[in-house]
């Protein structure tokens, strides 16, 4: 076929490089028509709002008055303010409830779907709460989750003592929320594990048990470590969005939770911004966010290198 | 090139020409009101009972000025409709006339975004003049520099309290009555509390908000600012002692931060059963009180003070403004004059409204139907009232601030002392 191509373009080869040069050029416009919509999309919702979040970090505004450059004020202000540091905290300790144990969880299910007949049933089950608006879900686990809603009643009739406040005690909040996190998110972590189960070769696996390898070694032996590129994808993604974790706040919780025991980092900024009028320190909490973000994303590409196999 | 396709050049002369037609119909949708009709939009938060009232008013005043449609943008969560104006002020697509609440107004008076509304209540054709106007009501809203804000209407925060609630913890007094009488102290008050809490009963229900917390010092003879706008709560012996027995009350269980009650037996629920004394609310108690199916059950009295003789306390607020960059100045001025004049309000607040009237002149809506048994209070706390402090009220998110660390106290995680101090920080920062 490249021979019969070679021998039709050879004899004269200089306008069938104009005519694909005119074709590529015709073709990159196209192409550049066709992205628009998203390039468009991005330029307005992602990187203009970038630019202006940059430049308000460094400034005070208020949304109605005229801006006032301030340098590193609002960083200051913000790294002193004991509010900012415990969303801080709670956002980290959010992220380690909610990524291991959802992951774990969300492994769990997966094996077990692996080889069971009739999964579709269960995986539609599983990520209903994914594609539902995390609103409509908060909303239902707050009837869910009150001091006398059903989770309790039926606590007190299984241990016969009351069971706690989920969202009113500053010790149960932040709980109430990994829970609510855990299941929303739970569907999608599945359905990328047993996709990644299924895309083992089943040679392997084979081989592992002729060898003598029971179902638990064939798991921490074969399976976990070819799993591992799938494991830390899931793991890098499960970070960042635990680390944006907003609606659940907002809904379940009022004003971030007694004693802001569940105010993250994100509802720090949306309250900063929209309720105290002050875009700017909300600016800055934001690039203090995006700098978190980067550092424990480039921590665990540094780990990547030690724990995740892939396969040549 | 065959006439059935469509090149390049047509597809955009075909889009120019769509857009240009979009232009010119939107110009021609603008409120402007240069010619003879205007449309103006205007917004406010509030209840699906409440949209109803303002949709009644929004047809009578189509009645009335046929040439000016007024279409009202409701937002149902107070604590959502801020952050959204802010949104559209700064995007420049603000309603034209909007409702602000009173620990907002400070902050958009302030800004330079709203009108100057002299004119609207000056002249000798205006439909409500100045002086129809509760004066303690304008709060932040008047400053030297005009008249940018004016209220729509009050709520001064009643002691509703229950008969038999009272009956059943073995109190024979009417509170009500000891108010008229001039006796209604602080210390017959705790007595009662006191006495319900005894009984399993909850004493008296408070929401957690600056009313709150500046009515019990005011009513202990107290001072949170002076006269130049300083916080001097601290520094006031009466003031930091009212604060003291307020979380006295609070972590004894005589009184409940109706906040924290959970959703299913909330403030409402546990007065309309009959397990709490006393509810510190505004008008819209009677909504509270009819749900309970024996509303003679219920009245009001004014807050208690040291002396017994009726005192100053919190008038809870909202104001109406007009856009600074309204394109429909005329309508909107129109529409403001009609919506806070006498007759305005009375449609508004009628038939068991959930406000009292801010202008002179409709007071027969508070008095008519005779209810509560002592209605008149809430006319009468009103005059005496006072509105949010213009220096708390100036800064977006200061008074839910405060109310946050009076929530600590209120729960008794903080001393008394450490709270004080905690507000007085938040109020320096803000300055």
């Amino acid at each position: 076929m490249t021979a019969v191509l070679a021998k039709t373009r050879t004899p004269d080869a200089p306008p069938v490089e104009r005519g694909e040069a005119s074709w590529r050029k015709r073709d990159r416009w196209w192409g550049l028509v066709f992205v628009s919509p998203q390039l468009i999309g991005m330029c307005g919702f992602v990187l203009l709002p970038f630019a202006v979040g940059l430049v308000l970090a460094f400034a005070q505004w208020d949304g109605l008055t005229q801006l006032t450059w301030v340098g590193f004020a609002n960083f200051q202000a913000e790294l002193a303010d004991p509010v900012f540091l415990r969303s801080i905290i709670n956002t980290l300790v959010l992220a380690l409830i909610t990524v291991p144990v959802g992951l774990a969880l969300s492994l769990l299910i997966a094996v077990a779907l692996d080889k069971l007949r009739g999964r579709t049933g269960y995986l539609l089950l599983y990520f209903a709460p994914v594609m539902t608006s995390s609103i409509a879900i908060s909303l239902v686990w707050q009837q869910i989750l009150r001091a006398d809603g059903p989770l309790n009643q039926a606590f007190s009739k299984v241990f016969g003592i009351p069971g706690p406040d989920w969202l009113g005690d500053p010790h149960f909040v932040l709980a109430a929320v990994s829970i609510v996190t855990i299941w929303s998110s739970l569907g999608l972590n599945v359905i990328i594990f047993l996709a990644g189960l299924q895309g083992i070769n089943p040679h392997v696996l084979e081989a592992a048990r002729v060898d003598g390898a029971g179902a638990f070694r064939t798991m921490m032996a074969i399976r976990l470590p070819l799993l591992s590129p799938v494991v830390f994808f899931s793991t890098v993604v499960a970070v960042i969005s635990s680390f944006q974790t907003f609606d659940v706040v907002f809904v379940l919780t009022k004003n971030g939770g007694p004693d802001n025991s569940a105010r993250t980092i994100v509802y720090q900024i949306y309250d900063e911004g929209f309720r105290h009028f002050q875009f700017g320190m909300a600016s800055a909490a934001s690039i203090i966010l995006l700098v978190l973000t980067l550092v424990v994303t480039a921590v665990q590409l540094g780990l990547q290198r030690r724990f995740v196999h892939y396969e040549s | 090139m065959n006439s059935n396709t469509f090149s390049r050049r047509n597809f955009f002369a075909g889009a120019l020409g769509v857009g240009a037609l979009l232009a010119t119909t939107a110009c021609g949708q603008s409120g402007g009101a240069a010619g003879s009709s205007a449309k103006i939009t205007w917004s406010t938060w509030g209840t699906p009972e409440e949209g109803q009232r303002f949709k009644k008013f929004n047809a009578q005043f189509k009645t009335d000025h046929p040439t000016i449609t007024a279409t009202l943008q409701m937002v149902p969560s107070y604590s959502d409709y801020h952050s959204k104006l802010l949104t559209q002020l700064t995007s420049g697509t603000a309603p034209d006339v909007f409702y602000v609440g009173d620990d907002y107004i400070g902050k958009f008076v302030s800004s330079g975004v709203l009108m100057d509304l002299t004119p609207v209540v000056d002249g000798a054709d205006a439909k409500v003049k100045l002086a129809d106007f509760n004066p303690a009501l304008f709060g932040a809203g008047k400053t030297d520099k005009g008249l940018f804000a004016l209220p729509n209407d009050c709520n001064p925060d009643v002691f509703w309290f229950d008969k038999k609630a009272l009956a059943a913890a073995g109190i024979t007094e009417n509170p009500a009555d000891l108010a008229a009488a001039g006796i209604w102290t602080i210390e017959t008050f705790l007595g009662m509390c006191a006495k319900l809490a005894a009984k399993g009963l909850h004493g008296a229900m408070f929401w957690n908000y600056w009313s709150t917390h500046w009515s019990w010092v005011a009513a202990n003879g107290g001072q949170v600012f002076d006269a130049a706008g300083k916080f001097v709560l601290p520094e006031d012996p009466k003031s930091v002692a009212a604060i003291k027995s307020l979380a006295d009350g609070f972590t004894s269980k005589s009184f409940t931060v109706a906040d924290t009650l959970p959703d299913g037996s909330g403030a409402d629920s546990l007065f309309v059963s009959h397990k709490a004394g006393f509810y510190v609310q505004g008008r819209y108690g009677i909504a509270t009180a009819q749900q309970s199916g024996s509303k003679d059950d219920y009245d009001i009295a004014p807050w208690p003070t040291v002396s017994g003789k009726p005192g100053s306390s919190g008038v809870a607020a909202s104001y109406l403004v007009i856009n600074a960059k309204t394109k429909a100045a005329d309508a909107a001025k129109t529409f403001v004059g009609d919506f806070l004049s006498a007759k305005g309000q009375t449609l508004r607040l009628a038939d068991g409204g959930n406000a009292v009237p801010s202008v002179k002149g409709a007071d027969s809506v508070v008095l008519d139907g005779n209810y509560p048994a002592h209605a008149k209070s809430f006319l009468d706390m009103t005059s005496a009232g006072f509105e949010d402090f213009a220096v708390e009220a100036k800064v977006p998110g200061l008074s839910s601030d405060v109310s946050t660390a009076m929530l600590g106290m209120y729960q008794g995680k903080t001393s008394p002392a450490d709270t004080i101090t905690a507000v007085s920080k938040l109020m320096q920062k803000a300055v």
